[in-house]
């Protein structure tokens, strides 16, 4: 899962990001309100954190601009101002959620798997297909009600493929949904991670199905025993 | 404590004069009052005197003195007076009357005592023709004073009534035009007392005078600069709130990657980063103490006697660590004690502002200069980085509290040049920011010398 923060205090910003990557989050980071746009177009991120004191372009004027372009993806508000009419601000300028600073981690964390759930029109935390399980709070994969190992990659690809599943997921989207700008996307490789992938399922009631020139889907295996 | 009240005193002021005027007006009424009856006695007195004079005739030879009763009678005012008179001829035989009445001198009526009553009596001389060596005769008539002394009495209890009337009804309007006067006063405490008054906003008193108008002005201005400074001080504080926020995220952030991560190396990396967080945010915290102290009023200004030559080499002592780490050249260059007068904490404190801005601002290999000389009488401690700068543009903004220049990435507090500008005014200095020789900020602090 993709997600786009946008915070100028740049230490915060750092570790903000790496607290979510060891959460298998894939996430970019911005510290400028004039980046933001630029960013979601080429990331396709499934939400962003953003914050309101954002040097150039605040942060209230970047939501407005979005909402304004017909942009839905979730936004949750990160602001040292948390007074109620900052609030109600930032909610009326179309923020999904709003969070004050200072604040722990698993608040924030538990906010974005909230807007990811209702962004992908599920309720349960849990995604299951076949005996391939996946629990969106722990955010932890488990095959036959043993826990799955998977590479950060691996997580991303397979994360991808589980929401999406019974659909077809195309090499750009995949590509987009592992890839932080950190690292250049090599669609090559994203063959590898979906060849690892398939092994580690290997003997499981769910396969991943090549769609040569569409991409991949993720199913459940009904011939299987 | 003597608590005076501005009713009494005015009350005293108008009222205590005009009775001693009231005093006076009765003591000269009283004496009109006497100096009335004693005429209209006197008149009586003469007016009886010759009716009985007239009275006197030569009958047959011999003088006759028939007293008619109207002499005697208009003396009957209802006051029970008794009447006494004497006839006599000029050689002094009785004719009629009382033979031991004393007799008035010449023309004028006198008191005497007669029989143990006070009299007042007029003795009037009259010729009686065919008389010879009788004539003339002499007729004296007193009068006991009750009738006189009730007319006295009758004219000036009128008087009196009339002088206490005065000073009462002043007295009243005395009290009624205080209560007038001092309405505004009431109402003026009234509108300063009502508990619904939360915020400092001006009184307005309708209808107060130009004498209480000046107070309500002074108060409102009072109220004014109190709430200015009031308003200041939540800014700061609400301000200072909004700068700690993001620093303890920022802890609790790291603190929680720490306690997640099972990787020794980068947990270990994690910790020392959040010490370092913890550090900067105690820094944070010191400065706006000190913020806080060197806001007038807060602490009692002291006047130490303090080497500014001294004071940097110590806290260059305890910033070169710093420097070093960052393979900064920090250096001081100094020509013996710089004497000056001031608090020495806090001048102390500006110059690690100084310090700490410079190095921080300084990129690694850079190097930062203090230098302190007496120019023109004046201790001039200067420090100069070869960091980015500051514009001239943002020159003037750079010393308001929590302003950070456009574009920093430095993770400053926004509050270092603020602390530096406080104390050196308030040590009576001036500070100013130029340009250094290698293209960074020097800042020049000019304080007065010991």
């Amino acid at each position: 899962m993709r997600l786009l923060l946008v915070e100028d205090n740049r230490e915060l910003a750092d570790w903000l990001g790496k607290t979510l990557r060891q959460a298998n989050y894939v996430v970019d980071i911005v510290h400028d309100g004039e980046d933001v746009e630029h960013a979601l177009a080429a990331g396709d991120h499934a939400l962003v954190i953003l914050d309101l004191a954002l040097p150039r372009m605040g942060g209230l004027e970047v939501l407005r601009m979005l909402r304004a372009r017909g942009n839905r993806v979730p936004v949750i508000v990160l602001t040292a101002n948390a007074s109620l009419d900052g609030r109600v601000k930032g909610l009326n300028e179309g923020a999904d959620d709003y969070l004050a600073k200072p604040f722990q981690i698993e608040e924030l964390e538990a906010r974005i798997r909230v807007q990811l759930r209702r962004a992908n029109d599920r309720t349960a935390p849990v995604v299951a297909c076949g005996d391939l399980v996946f629990d969106t709070n722990t955010r932890l994969f488990s095959l036959g009600g043993e826990a799955l190992a998977l590479t950060p990659r691996e997580h991303a690809v397979l994360e991808q493929l589980m929401i999406k599943a019974g659909r077809t997921v195309s090499k750009a989207a995949l590509s987009a949904a592992i890839y932080d700008f950190e690292n250049d996307a090599d669609p090559s490789a994203i063959e590898i991670y979906v060849h690892r992938v398939r092994k580690k399922l290997e003997g499981s009631r769910v396969q991943i199905t090549t769609l040569r020139g569409l991409g991949y889907l993720l199913r459940q295996d009904d011939l299987a025993p | 404590m003597r608590t005076s009240s501005l009713r009494l005193q005015l009350l005293a002021w108008v009222v205590l004069p005009l009775a001693g005027l009231a005093t006076i007006n009765l003591w000269t009424s009283q004496r009109n009052a006497l100096a009335t009856a004693d005429l209209v006695t006197d008149r009586m007195l003469v007016g009886s005197a010759r009716a009985i004079a007239e009275q006197v005739a030569m009958a047959d030879g011999v003088l006759d003195a028939t007293i008619p009763p109207a002499a005697i009678e208009m003396f009957d005012t209802g006051d029970r007076d008794s009447v006494y008179y004497r006839v006599e001829t000029a050689g002094g035989r009785l004719l009629t009357g009382y033979p031991d009445l004393p007799v008035a001198p010449g023309d004028k009526s006198i008191e005497a005592a007669y029989r143990d009553h006070p009299l007042r009596l007029a003795t009037l001389g009259h010729a009686v023709v065919g008389a010879g060596a009788d004539s003339p005769v002499m007729v004296t008539v007193g009068v006991t004073l009750a009738g006189h002394d009730a007319m006295v009495k009758r004219l000036w209890f009128s008087a009196f009534v009339q002088q206490l009337a005065l000073v009462a009804i002043a007295g009243v309007f005395v009290l009624l035009g205080l209560r007038r006067g001092l309405a505004p006063l009431i109402s003026l405490r009234d509108a300063v007392r009502s508990p619904s008054r939360s915020d400092l906003d001006p009184v307005d008193v309708p209808g107060a005078q130009s004498e209480i108008r000046p107070l309500i002005d002074a108060l409102n201005a009072y109220m004014e600069r109190v709430r200015a400074q009031m308003g200041a001080q939540r800014r700061f504080i609400a301000n200072a709130a909004h700068q700690l926020r993001t620093p303890l995220a920022l802890l609790s952030t790291q603190a929680s990657y720490a306690l997640r991560e099972t990787a020794t190396e980068a947990r270990q990396e994690a910790l020392v980063a959040l010490q370092a967080s913890s550090g900067k945010l105690a820094r944070l915290a010191e400065q706006l103490l000190t913020l806080s102290r060197a806001e007038p009023g807060s602490r009692r200004p002291r006047a130490d006697r303090i080497d500014l030559t001294e004071a940097a080499r110590h806290v260059l002592e305890t910033q070169a660590p710093a420097a070093i780490a960052r393979k900064i050249d920090l250096g001081l260059e100094e020509a013996g004690p710089v004497a000056v007068i001031g608090d020495g904490t806090m001048l102390r404190e500006m110059i690690v502002n100084l310090v700490d801005n410079a190095l921080r601002y300084s990129t690694s290999g850079g190097s930062v200069t203090v230098r302190l000389a007496t120019i023109d009488g004046e201790a001039v401690l200067t420090v100069a980085d070869d960091g980015p700068g500051i514009p001239p543009e943002e020159r003037d903004h750079v010393f308001e509290r929590f302003y950070r220049v456009a574009g920093s990435t430095e993770e400053g507090s926004g509050l270092g040049l603020a602390i530096v500008r406080e104390v050196v005014e308030n040590a009576g200095g001036r500070v100013t920011l130029g340009d250094s020789a290698a293209g960074g900020l020097v800042v020049e602090v000019r304080l007065p010398l010991a």
